[in-house]
């Protein structure tokens, strides 16, 4: 009859207090176990969320005032030819900060228009003060706008695969492939599938652009088809922006070779994807060195990155402190009702004290019960968590997700906008803006995904947090009755 | 087997010893009664003797050694066994897996040997059925006999008891008084027991009388 025999029989004999003590133990588990649930699910979104949701380097020309300038221009003069502001970035710069530590890859790009020759581009027929001042879909000629502003905006990048539309999915290639770093040299081009559908345009197929001064023409070979989300067609496209299904695809190069041979080796502007993050700051210290300012720009696109680690921390630490305040009321309860059970059981303590039983097995009798309770509650607690794990990780979602989705609109003004370099260019213009919006809604799937399962590490670090609290209990509780000598806990 | 040397006890000041400079002996194989008046300091002469708690002053010594340096809890496991008038049973238990108990925490020589718990049970008169039953259901009589049979369970040479007749009828008084002749002189070990009852001092070898803070040899 060793105290573990003891143990048992005790929690059989006393079956009402056994069933009580599980219930008691099973919900201060239970709340735990929520605690220990959303901030594991919280630890695991804010490290998903700094792996997807990346963030860039942009480097550009450093053309502020002259951006600022030309923003005037567009909206009411056409005295400022946006390619004129320029001044492009050297390819040779580019590999100089492509050498740093974290920069994982980078995506020229390099953006320019062109007039459709074999084929149609879409009209946007619903706004007509649009295509006024667009100065019409593919009528040559005309007025000094349409000479620098052709029907189809060619989007020249390294390869497709880097380029943040595509990276976040909000662009799909659904026939062919897309552009790929082998394509630099080529006219391999992918356009959208609403062209290729009015145009009836398959992979394979050339077309004839023809560039909007003077009169070469390009034959450009089809090698993907991609698809534009619906919605940016009327929503996301600003005054003075084409249908977007007239964004052609080309690589970087392509797109210097129309506009001419003095950007050889250039582009408008250059994204470098940093591996982690959280190094952001100091790439763009090193990256600074490396260039001349004042002539280029190398700013950070960090913001989104910045604004989810801000909202995930702040479920982090209400985790965090669900789980302290759960694990210090769960100890005092749990505290509290062992030593009553303990003070009730006095006598026995007594009994076990008078034969000569040592108070190390007197506590060991009740750790025993009381780990047995706990094994129980911690099955009970497992069964349970799930459901108060969801119900609790849902509703910090729902609080989480609308304040993050307004901090990521505050704190993304449109010209941080990933692809947004050769800013002016009606192209340009709505791929940053839809790589806004793109960056909003990843951050937003990322705190959806605040997943909770309850996993065996889940059970064993809750076991462990129950050990503690009853190891914890038993000793204040026995502590005090221990300390007595015998005779006082028998007889007095 | 128990010497006890110029002996004092006190609660709160020393003014009010209950008792002082005891000098006892207690020899095994004989039975001792200790009687005196109600707060004479009975209960708390035997809980000192029975290595409860701690003399203010003088010293206890089992087979030469003193209790405190045997350590006062081996001295309670090996030692001595106590009766009390509650009879201080395991209340979650079975009368056999009380003495069960108390075979394995006293590391008796019998420890784990069901059968000799069920004899000695039998023996003082608890039936097959009641030996199984949780002790709360059985009566004074029989949970005091249950109290005695662990003790004869154990090896402790020295046997303590606290007015062990005292929730008992005539009958079952004059069952106990047997069972505790029969522990010191079968078994030789030594028995002190407390009481109320002339009867029960008369029928042990020796009796003294606590009174006036010194014990006094009756018989
Ligand atoms: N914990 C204590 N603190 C202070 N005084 C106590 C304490 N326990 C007992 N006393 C006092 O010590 C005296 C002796 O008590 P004790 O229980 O030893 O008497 P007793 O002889 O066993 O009496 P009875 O025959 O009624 O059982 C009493 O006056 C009692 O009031
Ligand atoms: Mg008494």
């Amino acid at each position: 009859m060793n105290f573990f025999k003891r143990a048992w029989l005790n929690l059989v004999a006393k079956k009402g207090r056994t069933v009580l003590l599980i219930l008691v133990t099973s919900a201060i588990m239970l709340f735990v176990l929520a605690g220990l649930l959303i901030r594991n699910a919280a630890d695991a979104a804010t490290s998903n969320a700094k792996k997807s949701i990346g963030a860039t380097l942009t480097l550009s020309a450093n053309r502020e005032a002259a951006f600022k300038k030309m923003r005037q221009g567009t909206a009411s003069s056409t005295k400022t030819k946006p390619s004129l502001s320029m001044t492009p970035v050297k390819l040779a710069d580019v590999k100089k900060i492509a050498k740093l530590n974290n920069v994982a890859s980078y995506n020229l790009t390099s953006t320019t228009s062109v007039n459709a020759k074999s084929f149609d581009a879409i009209s946007t027929s619903s706004t007509s003060s649009q295509s006024v001042m667009q100065g019409g879909g593919d009528a040559p000629g005309g007025d000094k706008m349409t000479s620098s502003q052709g029907d189809i905006a060619v989007s020249g990048v390294s390869a497709t695969s880097l380029t943040s539309n595509f990276t976040d999915n909000n662009y799909k290639i659904t026939k062919g492939r897309g552009i790929k770093a082998s394509d630099a040299n080529t006219n391999n081009i992918i356009i959208e599938t609403e062209l290729a559908k009015q145009e009836s345009l398959k992979v394979g197929d050339t077309v004839t652009v023809k560039a909007t001064s003077g009169s070469k023409t390009y034959k450009l070979t089809i090698v993907g088809i991609y698809k534009a989300p619906s919605t940016s067609t009327s929503s996301q496209m600003g005054p003075g922006a084409t249908d977007p299904s007239n964004t052609i695809y080309s690589s970087y190069t392509l797109a210097n070779t129309i506009k001419g041979t003095k950007y050889a080796n250039t582009a408008d502007s250059v994204t470098f994807t940093v591996s982690d993050p959280a190094k952001v700051s100091s790439v763009k210290k090193a990256g600074k060195k490396l260039i001349n300012t004042s002539k280029y720009s190398l700013s950070a696109n960090d913001a989104s990155y910045q604004s989810v680690k801000a909202s995930m921390n702040n479920v982090k630490s209400f985790a965090d402190k669900i789980v302290w305040l759960v694990a210090i009321a769960g100890t005092i309860i749990l505290a509290l009702i062992v030593i009553l059970m303990i003070r009730e059981r006095r006598y026995e303590i007594g009994v076990l004290l008078s034969m000569g039983e040592s108070r190390m097995k007197i506590i060991g009798q009740f750790f025993v019960e009381m780990f047995i309770v706990l094994v129980i509650a911690v099955g009970v607690a497992g069964i349970g968590g799930k459901f108060v794990g969801n119900k609790l990780g849902e509703q910090l979602v729902a609080q989480e997700t609308s304040s993050t989705a307004s901090n990521v609109n505050s704190q993304r003004p449109g010209s941080t906008g990933g692809q947004a370099g050769p800013g002016g260019s009606a192209p340009s213009g709505q791929a940053g803006r839809s790589g806004g919006a793109s960056f909003m809604g990843s951050s937003k799937t990322d705190k959806t995904e605040l997943d909770v399962q309850v996993t065996p590490t889940n059970l064993a670090e809750l076991g462990g947090f129950g050990l503690a609290i009853i190891f914890i209990s038993i000793t204040l509780a026995s502590g005090g009755i221990l300390r007595l000598s015998p005779r006082k806990v028998l007889i007095d | 087997m128990l010497t006890i040397k110029n002996l004092g006890y006190w609660y709160d000041r020393q003014e009010n010893s209950l008792f002082e400079n005891v000098n006892l002996e207690f020899e095994q194989g004989q039975s001792y009664a200790i009687v005196g008046q109600s707060g004479s300091g009975k209960t708390t002469f035997l809980s000192l003797i029975a290595g409860l708690d701690k003399p203010r002053a003088g010293e206890i010594s089992f087979n030469g050694k003193g209790i405190n340096s045997i350590g006062l809890t081996k001295y309670r496991q090996y030692n001595v066994s106590i009766v009390f008038q509650s009879y201080n049973l395991l209340t979650y238990m079975s009368p056999l897996n009380n003495l069960l108990t108390a075979m394995a925490v006293t590391q008796s020589s019998h420890k784990g040997d069901k059968k000799y718990a069920q004899e000695m049970l039998r023996k003082l008169g608890l039936t097959d059925e009641q030996m199984t039953k949780n002790v709360q259901r059985l009566s004074g009589g029989q949970q005091q006999r249950v109290a005695i049979a662990r003790t004869m369970c154990c090896d402790a040479k020295l046997v303590v008891a606290d007015e062990p007749t005292g929730n008992l009828d005539e009958e079952n008084t004059q069952d106990v008084i047997q069972l505790f002749q029969k522990i010191a002189h079968e078994q030789n070990r030594c028995v002190i027991i407390v009481t109320h009852e002339p009867d029960v001092a008369a029928a042990c070898d020796h009796s003294y009388r606590l009174a006036h803070h010194v014990f006094t040899a009756e018989k």
